[in-house]
């Protein structure tokens, strides 16, 4: 498995890019990436050249994390003051804004059937789940405190969550938190069921495998990545190599391949079999704050994509070939 | 080499070991140095292993026969360590070792080593608190212990440890590094900075060290000397973050300060620095939060901080390019405010849960807002400052810091109350929420209210500026004055220099009437710094230059103010740009820029805004463009509007006219037009003034009338002495002719005035000034007395004269040279002058005060050019005048207008200089200087001086056909000053130039004519110049005659009488009759009385005089008088000689109350030789005496 650049764009925003996230295919038109980026503006491209499609303002501060509709047609972007628009892809008309206190908004992801969006709660210490048919909030999923810690305490419990994931069935739901621990809920009943143990810095980045229900990988600030078995309650292995923070990660719509993103500049790629680094992209001149590989599907397209997005202001596209 | 000799030694051990195998110290020998060789082997390879356990069996041997020896052990302990790795057998010997002897460190580490890397922590600390407590010296067990508990923060008693062991290792710089670590974490910072100190002391290169010695600085903020440690840090390791977060934050804090304290030019570049730094920390590290939010903080700060700068472009005359510089100013703002809040974003990106950073995003986007001047609606939806603000406090509701901060920031007033209530309820004495809730109720209306929170604010922290700010406005409400209101309002901008409160103090110093304090002057400067948008802080720059007379800075500002209003507070009502029309037309006005400011008036006119003020301004200006009928009917119309004035402002409008229609009509329209006007507008003492002048000058006094009445309004002190002065003055006007002034008149109502006023420094000093003017004798010595020299700190009243100057002026003018040093000369001044040396002082004084003062140094140099002519021109006098002339003469070309009275001055200093040179010599720079003056522009009668003294010049060095030629010159030219023919007549007899017999007499009497008061003395003069005349023609019998003739003439001058009777002494000697000898006595009698010092020779003369009458006891009187009235140290030998004489008829009297019996004759005669060995006379009288 191998990575090749295929086309960079430099100052692709006027500030830091934070969030990138693929919109899948539709029939009219093949999948598209969507940027949002410290200077308050959301972009859309077209691979693979990387064309500007459009771009969306209306924050008012940074834009943390952007979220795809399973179906392609409806994106979610969200910035520092914890308001998220939700919006048509194609002709950028606002369908919803979801306003929530500040510090409450974090990572967003839509569940694989396109009917809830889960948004990492921040400061709340839960997820919140919006309907995405009415865009009214179904559940709050609360991660426990620690047994003694004060209710009004809020920042002491230290689940402040950061990053939040489907399982590929959407029965489940993993969420990270700034002490490291990871909660897994059971969603259907909107309960918690258990903590994953392991990382002892903020978990910023969870992602289910694609080909593994019960595979969860994690990224987190203590530089290392972490394969846990989410129903088992166990850590499957441990990947070390960046020399920094991770900031993200994806697993390769194969399930074979990891690709990470980390504050040490690089992008790397991570075979799971042989879980180690095989190879290391160091194109980014500052932090990778996402990477992303396209999701299978629309016409014709076979060849595998992976998006990179850096505070460097710049977006990178590889070609991702399997075995 | 080495091992062949080892093997040597080693043989010779085994040798001595069989033959003695009892004794333990050849085994331990012979195994030290087995060992040594064999540990130096051993890591070459493994053939000596053999040896090693050869070795070993004799240690252990020895350490059987002598189980005391520690070294034994200890080498035991190594090998096992280190040969056959067994850490157990090892550290029992090392511990072995250390019973022995604790003061062993190398066991001692080795056996801290072994344990500590097995993890044994516990256990290493037993060993080395056993060791440390067995003995004292046992320094490395404190050094490894105080590490340990360094390392287990048990910072108290890792300082015991530390110190116990720095006694032992006092050049470690690790160990006064971990100390300092220890002080530090006890909060004892300077105890820690000490102590890292030393450790930057024994190695520079300590970066540890360096870095938190300069955060403790930091901290207790001395932000220059933290910088110092942290560039010194970066130095030895560039690539240190803590360094460079370091350096940057305290340079934030440095510019900080300079920020609080007004210097914001300053503050910035150091924050451009500040930045540069924290960006290139930000590239080596980008994930950390603290350097995000402090890279934002020093982007905030520089958008607050950023002064505008007018560079100087006149830009108030380009409202363009005014706009441009705005706008370029602002944008720099925004885009670093924007910056800022880029930064603190990165910041929360990578710790959203940081409350302090919300925070921060919401002040920084409030500064962005308000750069933006975004117009915010009233509306229920949350703004993004408020919602920021409400993020920080849902992570940490408890902080009463951020419920201030959603005050501040909220736009909504019950919102407001609210989170500021709710901080004050977390801390009741939080200083900030009271005084930011005093500004909301003040806001709201609720005086009341709001002054309580200011009470409650400033007693809880008087260090803020809130309060003190907002106890300046209100005033009224409050009841208190102006100055209270202006005195809270400076303490608030000394404590912070906020645009707002700045703007806030002009406007109280205008009200209290304090615009000429430099406070507001440099506050004001710092608005316009940082609201150059603001036209009022213009118009306020311009009214603060102009209470300081700097009426081009005015101008500017005003100008500046006009642009602001016009293009950028598009909603100012006109009102505000008519007034500052009006103060620019003022400022203009008085920077004598009369056509710019007829047209600014004239702008005002078009737009019918004339009111009183603008009409004065509009009719100065025309009449100074002398457009004097423009000027006269805008006078006509102030006049129409003086019935609705208020009264000062009529007052002054009706002076103004009087002063316009003197000027453009003259005297006559002006005297009319008073006497038209309403009496009761005429009661004012500015008026007074003005009518009291014109009429003076008014000979048919058509305004006599009017004074009176005029004149009871005056009431106070300065305003009462200012009309005695120009009463005195319309005296001398009124009672003299078209050429001269009475001044005799104005002395004396000047006089009477002075006992109704005794200390009017005003009167003192005209009354100076005229008695020095008129050619009285006497009147300079009473000049002096009563002119009174004004303390430095007290101005001068403008006009009037300086007492220094009079002083001056006087020691000059006194012809007698009144030096009390009779080295020099015997005065004969009756009057007391003052003394010459204390008007030097005086002088010096005067230019020390001010050395700018061109009269000052020329005064000076006059003064000084008398006392050396009083000393006979002693050498370094002459320097001293030299180096002065030079002075003067530089100034006098650099910086002085050509008006006559500055060309007289050097005039006079050209002919100082060229005396000078004529007295030390130097004749052909005499000429060369008097020269120059001859070809200045001054009257003849002065110009016959410089004359005289080519003519003086030209004797000197006996050039005859010029100094006649001079002499002729001052013949044409005349002059009107006695002395100058005076001098004249000297050289024409000396020089025997006499062409017409009495043209010299008859010019002088001309002269004379003028001052009839002191005829007597000039003819004394020139009848003692007669005298002279003859005697040098060895005509003596003439010159009795007109020595007679001075003598009758003027009475009381001793001199005079000398002269003539030593004239007639000498006619007596050359037997022409006896009755010169009675002569001789009459006028040498008079000498002796009419001299107020007794003089030296009249009485010997007189002494010989009467011995040749006959008269022994009279002879005996004088000769005593004469031992007398020398000085003890200008005696002559003759006195002496003549005391001889005298001791000698003594002996035989024996009479010892006399002054000659206080010692024998032979004594004086002696003394007498001893002072004048060349006397022949002397000699001989001691022979005869002798013999």
């Amino acid at each position: 498995m191998k990575l090749a650049g295929l086309k960079s764009i430099e100052n692709a925003h006027d500030e830091s890019v934070w969030a990138v996230t693929w919109v899948p295919a539709t029939d009219a038109r093949p999948a598209l990436l969507l940027t949002g980026s410290l200077d308050e503006t959301v972009k859309l491209w077209r691979p693979d050249e990387l064309v500007l499609e459009g771009t969306n303002t209306g924050h008012c501060l940074g834009v943390v994390s952007v979220a795809a509709h399973p179906s392609g047609v409806i994106a979610a972007s969200a910035s520092l003051d914890s308001f998220v628009r939700v919006f048509d892809v194609d002709t950028n008309a606002t369908i919803a804004t979801l306003e929530a206190p500040p510090s409450e908004v974090w990572q967003m992801r839509f569940d694989p059937k396109g009917t809830i969006l889960a948004v990492a709660g921040g400061g709340s210490a839960s997820v919140k789940l919006w309907d995405t048919a009415t865009w009214q909030l179904l559940a709050t999923l609360a991660v426990p405190r620690p047994e003694g810690s004060r209710p009004s305490d809020r920042s002491g419990s230290g689940k402040f969550v950061l990053s939040v994931a489907w399982s590929p069935d959407g029965r489940r739901l993993a969420c990270g938190s700034m002490d490291g621990t990871i909660s897994i809920f059971d969603v259907a009943r909107a309960k918690f069921l258990h903590h994953l143990e392991g990382h002892f810095m903020p978990v910023r980045s969870l992602v289910y495998s694609p080909i593994d229900e019960r595979v969860l990988f994690s990224a987190s600030d203590d530089a290392h990545v972490h394969m846990y078995d989410a129903e088992g309650k166990t850590l499957v292995g441990a990947m070390s190599g960046h020399a920094s923070w991770v900031l993200s990660l994806d697993v390769s719509p194969d399930g074979a391949a990891l690709a990470t993103g980390s504050s040490d500049r690089t992008v790397r790629l991570w075979d799971l079999n042989m879980r180690a680094a095989v190879q290391t992209m160091s194109n980014h001149t500052d932090q990778v704050w996402g990477v992303a590989f396209r999701p299978p599907g629309g016409t014709g397209v076979r060849a595998g994509r992976l998006v990179s997005v850096s505070d460097d202001k710049s977006i990178s596209l590889y070609d991702y070939s399997g075995r | 080499m080495k091992n062949t000799e080892d093997e040597d030694r080693l043989r010779e051990l085994q040798e001595a070991i069989y033959s003695d195998p009892d004794n333990y110290s050849h085994h331990y020998n012979l195994v030290r140095l087995a060992f040594q060789t064999g540990l130096f082997l051993w890591e070459k390879g493994e053939d000596t292993k053999e040896l090693k356990e050869k070795a070993v069996e004799h240690f252990v041997i020895s350490a059987k026969l002598n189980p005391n020896n520690s070294h034994t052990f200890q080498f035991l302990g190594h090998y096992y360590s280190r040969v056959s790795v067994d850490s157990q057998r090892a550290s029992k010997c090392y511990q072995r070792a250390l019973t022995l002897n604790p003061n062993d460190s190398e066991s001692g580490e080795a056996l801290c080593d072994l344990l500590d890397n097995e993890g044994k922590e516990s256990l290493e600390i037993v060993v080395c608190k056993e060791a440390s407590e067995k003995s004292p010296r046992a320094f490395w067990a404190f050094r490894r212990l105080g590490y340990l508990q360094v390392h287990q923060k048990k910072w108290s008693e890792a300082v015991q440890s530390l110190q116990h062991a720095i006694r032992g290792y006092p050049t470690c710089a690790d160990l006064w590094e971990a100390l300092g670590l220890a002080y530090q974490r006890l909060g004892m910072f300077t105890a820690a900075i000490k102590s890292y100190g030393r450790a930057i002391e024994l190695e520079n290169s300590r970066v540890f060290a360096l870095i938190e010695s300069g955060n403790i600085l930091l901290t207790l903020g001395s932000f220059r000397k933290g910088v110092e440690q942290f560039r010194q840090a970066l130095e030895t390791s560039p690539c240190n973050i803590a360094a460079h977060y370091g350096l940057a934050s305290g340079l934030l804090g440095l510019s900080k300060e300079c920020v609080n304290s007004g210097a914001f030019s300053w503050g910035a570049s150091l924050l451009e620095e500040a930045s540069d730094i924290v960006k290139k920390s930000t590239f080596l590290a980008g994930n950390i939060t603290c350097i995000w939010k402090l890279c934002g903080d020093i982007q905030l700060t520089y958008a607050k901080c950023l002064p505008w700068v007018d560079e100087g472009q006149k830009l108030g005359t380009n409202e363009e390019a005014f706009r441009t510089s705005i706008f370029s100013w602002k944008r720099k703002c925004h885009l670093t405010a924007i910056a800022a809040s880029h930064s603190y974003q990165r910041a929360l990106h990578l710790a959203p849960w940081q409350p302090n950073i919300y925070i921060d995003i919401a002040i920084s986007v409030d500064l962005i807002y308000s750069l933006e001047e975004r117009s915010r609606p009233e509306s229920d939806v949350w703004q993004l400052p408020e919602k920021m603000s409400l993020g920080g406090l849902l992570l940490e509701g408890d902080n009463d810091d951020f419920w201030v901060s959603l005050g501040c920031l909220s736009d909504n007033n019950a919102l407001k109350q609210h989170a500021l209530v709710r901080g004050l309820q977390l801390d009741v004495s939080l200083a900030v929420a009271w005084a930011y809730l005093g500004k909301l109720y003040r806001k709201q209306g609720e005086k009341q209210l709001a002054r309580q929170a200011f009470d409650h604010a400033r007693s809880i922290d008087p260090s803020l500026a809130l309060p003190w700010a907002g106890m300046s406005v209100d005033t009224h409400s409050r009841g208190c004055t102006p100055e209270e209101a202006f005195e809270s309002c400076l303490r608030a901008v000394q404590i912070l220099p906020l645009a707002e409160f700045q703007i806030g103090l002009g406007k109280l110093a205008f009200d209290s009437g304090q615009l000429v304090s430099s406070q507001v002057f440099a506050a004001i400067q710092q608005a316009v710094q940082h609201a150059p948008h603001c036209p009022e802080a213009h118009n306020l720059n311009g009214l603060i230059c102009e209470a300081r007379s700097d009426y081009e800075s005015a101008i500017s500002a005003y100008k500046l103010a006009q642009c602001a209003i016009s293009t950028l507070a598009i909603s100012a009502p006109k009102s505000h740009f008519y007034d500052v029309s009006i103060n620019l037309a003022r400022s203009l006005c008085q920077a004598g820029n009369a056509l710019d400011a007829a047209q600014e008036c004239e702008f005002l006119k078009k737009e019918g805004m004339l009111d009183s003020r603008v009409l004065q301004i509009y009719a100065i200006s025309l009449w100074k463009l002398r457009k004097n009928d423009l000027a006269l009917s805008v006078s006509r119309n102030l006049a129409a509007s003086i019935p609705t004035m208020e009264r000062t402002s009529g007052v002054v409008s009706i002076s103004l006219i009087c002063k316009l229609l003197y000027h453009i009509s003259g005297q006559v329209s002006a005297i009319t037009s008073i006497m038209k006007m309403p009496k009761e507008l005429l009661q004012s003492s500015k008026i007074s003034f003005i009518v009291s002048a014109i009429n003076a000058l008014d000979h048919s006094k058509r305004l006599e009338s009017l004074i009176p009445s005029t004149r009871h309004v005056l009431k106070s002190y300065e305003e009462i002495t200012g009309m005695h002065s120009l009463i005195a003055i319309s005296k001398l006007v009124r009672h003299g002719s078209e050429e001269s002034l009475v001044i005799q008149s104005g002395v004396n109502h000047l006089r009477k005035a002075l006992h109704m006023y005794p200390d009017s420094s005003l009167i003192r000093n005209q009354l100076g000034h005229l008695l020095l003017s008129s050619k009285e004798w006497k009147d300079i010595h009473i000049a002096t007395r009563c002119s009174i020299i004004n303390p430095p700190d007290c101005p001068a009243v403008r006009g009037s004269k300086s007492g220094y100057g009079i002083l001056g002026a006087a020691a000059v003018a006194c012809y007698a040279s009144s030096t009390t040093d009779q080295r020099f000369s015997f005065h004969t001044c009756k009057d007391q002058c003052m003394d010459g040396a204390r008007a030097l002082q005086k002088m010096q004084r005067w230019l020390h005060q001010e050395p700018w003062n061109h009269n000052a140094r020329y005064l000076l140099l006059l003064n000084v050019l008398q006392k050396a002519r009083k000393e006979r021109f002693p050498w370094h006098l002459c320097i001293t005048l030299k180096r002065l002339v030079l002075s003067a003469l530089f100034n006098e070309e650099q910086y002085l207008k050509k008006d006559a009275s500055h060309i007289y001055q050097k005039f006079q200093i050209l002919l100082c200089a060229s005396e000078i040179s004529l007295q030390s010599g130097d004749h052909i720079d005499c000429i060369n200087h008097a020269t120059n003056a001859s070809k200045l522009l001054v009257p003849d009668g002065n110009l016959f001086f410089a004359h005289l003294l080519l003519c003086r010049a030209y004797a000197l060095q006996g050039d005859f056909p010029n100094m006649h030629k001079e002499y002729l010159k001052c013949l044409q030219l005349k002059t009107n000053h006695e002395i100058g023919w005076i001098c004249l007549k000297l050289i024409e007899s000396r020089h025997k130039l006499q062409i017409d017999v009495n043209k010299i007499e008859l010019n002088f009497e001309e002269s004379l004519k003028e001052n009839r008061s002191s005829w007597d003395k000039w003819m004394a003069i020139f009848n003692l110049l007669q005298g002279q005349s003859s005697i040098w023609g060895h005509d003596y019998i003439s010159a009795e005659e007109a020595l007679a003739h001075a003598c009758s003439l003027a009475g009381a001058e001793s001199c005079l009488f000398l002269c003539h009777g030593a004239i007639c002494m000498e006619l007596a000697r050359q037997q022409c009759g006896s009755q010169f000898l009675s002569l001789a006595v009459g006028s040498l009698t008079k000498a002796q009385e009419a001299s107020i010092i007794p003089l030296p020779i009249v009485s010997t003369l007189l002494a010989q005089a009467e011995a040749s009458l006959g008269s022994r006891a009279k002879w005996e009187k004088n000769l005593r008088l004469e031992w007398f009235s020398w000085p003890p140290e200008t005696r002559p030998a003759e006195v002496y000689f003549q005391m001889h004489v005298l001791a000698r008829q003594a002996d035989s009297i024996s009479d010892s109350s006399y002054v000659e019996s206080f010692q024998s004759s032979q004594k004086w005669l002696l003394r007498a030789i001893h002072l004048n060995p060349s006397c022949l006379r002397y000699w001989r009288v001691l022979q005869k005496w002798t013999g």
